[in-house]
């Protein structure tokens, strides 16, 4: 009997203790647009908090995590850009030392089943992995980055926060810039507000939007304006790079020169395009779809009939991507460098 | 704040309970690395069947989903059944997994590497934590198996050899379910043998030395290695 008492004043500090560690951070309820479908991340497994998601945030903002103190997730995804690099076609590293992809813009991440172009990685949260100890990204070791912020006075009082002690893990680091990178989203753009009845298209918005919905959509699936698949846009494959795409992961000769559908929201701002950078602007993009397919086996089939385009559907086609592009999620105070 | 350091005081001696009671009563699984039924020694010179001079340098490998099953047909099942055995670390060699008790045990089971579902789950903790150096970070998923060190049989930078054994998508999802039957009662632990003879002298080195990725090459390596495993 006794003991059964010990037991349960036990339990009961116990729980008091349970409570202390929720109480002090503050939840965030990631609101899904209307008619768009169920996220993918299993939010379930690490509940948003304004705690959790401000370190995330401070974490990709700092150059901390690079092993020389100089490239923080941000360098090759800056706000500015929609989350990604504008000035290259490769990414630029540590020391300037390139990489063998274009970055991708960061960008409701919530929906995507497989990261990066080639769809390598299975979750958000081990994506960081890849970028911290990538030696032409960050070359820095996981453990290095536990021992760096584990000495931060500033970086102890974030994780408290988050976490309610000061102990850093790469468990902690990946779950807080993945609350950071899946609240990166975007659903205001003038193509939101028409679907919403808030606004409506110009004319040659509206002309725009019925050729894309006739030869884009079919990839670049509303709303989030990718099937999240793996497709042969017929893009000619460069030969320097020898990148074929999803092959790589599944050595599937079907997968060969198959790329992640990228998601067309905020497009005009995310230039130069494709996963080697090689077209620069939208102009040359429609060029391609229209007269310059490569063709291989792994063609996808939606492209193997013809896309003709005049001048003025070409412009049209334009102004409706440009309608994609979503200012308030740009400008977005939160999302930016944290002071 | 004094409510705070009494509940720590009190999870610290829990805590130390908990552990304290590990230790005195528990059945555990035991491995024993060798070579030749002999207990391996990291950096030794050794010679294999297939007649090429070596030295293991490391040996690292996942142990998951651990399961017993006794003569009365009852089973336990580990919770978070998730095990590195690294040759840095000896203690890592043993596991405990349950109270000792009477029972008859008929059987063990467990998995060598990762399976699937955990292999999608995102960021983990403990020995799945990715800093234990056993993640690809350019195609997710855990490395089931690690297994280097060095032979002239190998014509590559610093006569090395690297196998590091994954994958957990079909058609090379590369786990291992292993099964052995036991006939002992269940007051005494149980060990396992792990003989890398057997793991190289299927190999010729000099033709397969390096094998980093997920595929056919890694599917063949993780049947061979499912050989080195045997019942004590
Ligand atoms: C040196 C430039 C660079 C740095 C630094 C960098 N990234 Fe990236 N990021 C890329 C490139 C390039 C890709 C596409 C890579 C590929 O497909 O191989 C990418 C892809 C991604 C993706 C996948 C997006 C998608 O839709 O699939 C995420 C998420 C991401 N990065 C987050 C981060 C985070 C978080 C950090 C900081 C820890 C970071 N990145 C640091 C260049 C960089
Ligand atoms: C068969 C599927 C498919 C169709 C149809 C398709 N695309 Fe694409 N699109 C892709 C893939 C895959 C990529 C990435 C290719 C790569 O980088 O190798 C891509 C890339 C792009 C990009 C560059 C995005 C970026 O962030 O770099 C733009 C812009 C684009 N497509 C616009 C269009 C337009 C406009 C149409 C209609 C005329 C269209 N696409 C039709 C599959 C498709």
């Amino acid at each position: 009997m006794k003991r059964y008492w010990k037991h349960s004043t036990l339990m009961c500090l116990i729980l008091i203790g349970f409570a202390f560690t929720v109480r002090f951070a503050t939840p965030i309820y990631f609101e899904v647009p209307d008619k768009w479908p169920k996220p993918v991340y299993d939010f379930s497994k690490n509940p948003i908090t304004e705690e959790g998601f401000q370190l995330g945030r401070n974490l990709f903002y700092d150059p901390i995590l690079s092993r020389d103190k100089t490239i923080s997730c941000a360098s090759c995804h800056s706000p500015n850009n929609a989350f990604t690099h504008v000035d290259h076609d490769l990414s630029h590293g540590i020391e300037g030392r390139k990489g063998k992809r274009n970055s991708l813009a960061l960008v409701n991440l919530a929906w995507s089943k497989n990261f990066m172009w080639d769809g390598g990685v299975n979750n958000l949260e081990v994506q960081p992995i890849n970028p911290i100890t990538n030696p032409v990204e960050m070359d820095e070791k996981l453990e290095n980055v536990v021992t760096k912020l584990q000495q931060s006075p500033k970086y102890r009082t974030l994780f408290s926060k988050a976490y309610g002690d000061e102990k850093v893990t790469s468990q902690r680091i990946l779950k807080a810039l993945a609350q950071f990178t899946v609240m990166l989203k975007s659903s205001d753009s003038k193509y939101d507000k028409v679907m919403r009845h808030e606004a409506s298209f110009t004319q040659q918005e509206e002309k725009g939007y019925q050729l894309f919905k006739a030869n884009c959509a079919s990839c670049h699936t509303e709303p989030l304006f990718s099937s999240d698949k793996f497709e042969n846009n017929g893009l000619k494959p460069d030969d320097s790079l020898k990148d074929g795409g999803r092959i790589k992961i599944t050595k599937n000769i079907k997968d060969s020169l198959r790329f992640k559908v990228p998601t067309l929201r905020n497009i005009k701002l995310t230039g130069p395009y494709m996963h080697d950078g090689s077209i620069q602007n939208l102009p040359m993009v429609l060029f391609h779809y229209t007269d310059d397919l490569y063709k291989s086996p792994s063609l996808s089939k939606q492209l193997t009939k013809k896309i003709t385009l005049n001048k003025e559907d070409k412009d049209n086609l334009i102004a409706f991507l440009e309608a994609l592009t979503d200012e308030s999620f740009i400008h977005n105070p939160k999302f930016q460098y944290p002071r | 704040m004094i409510k705070k350091g009494i509940h720590s005081v009190f999870l610290f001696f829990f805590c130390f309970w908990l552990s304290a009671q590990n230790k005195s009563d528990s059945l555990a699984v035991n491995f024993h690395l060798e070579f030749n039924k002999l207990p391996l020694k990291l950096n030794h010179k050794y010679v294999s069947a297939a007649n090429d001079t070596l030295t293991v340098e490391t040996f690292r490998c996942y142990i998951s989903g651990i399961q017993i099953q006794y003569d009365d047909n009852s089973v336990f099942t580990q919770k978070e059944s998730y095990h590195l055995l690294d040759s840095e670390n000896p203690n890592s060699f043993s596991i405990p997994i349950t109270k000792k008790s009477d029972k008859l045990i008929s059987k063990i089971i467990f998995n060598i590497g990762i399976d699937s579902v955990t292999n999608v789950s995102g960021a983990l903790a403990g020995d799945l934590d990715p800093i234990k150096g056993m993640y690809w970070a350019w195609q997710s998923g855990y490395i089931n198996m690690k297994i280097e060190g060095k032979s002239p049989s190998c014509k590559t930078r610093k006569n090395e050899f690297q196998f590091h054994v994954g994958g957990y998508l079909k058609p090379f999802y590369a786990m291992q379910c292993m099964k052995f039957p036991l006939d002992k009662k269940a007051d005494d632990d149980i060990n396992i043998g792990i003989d890398l003879n057997r793991f190289f002298s299927n190999l010729e080195l000099s033709k397969t030395n390096s094998i980093m990725i997920p595929g056919k090459e890694a599917m063949k390596l993780a049947a061979h290695s499912n050989k080195m495993f045997y019942s004590q």
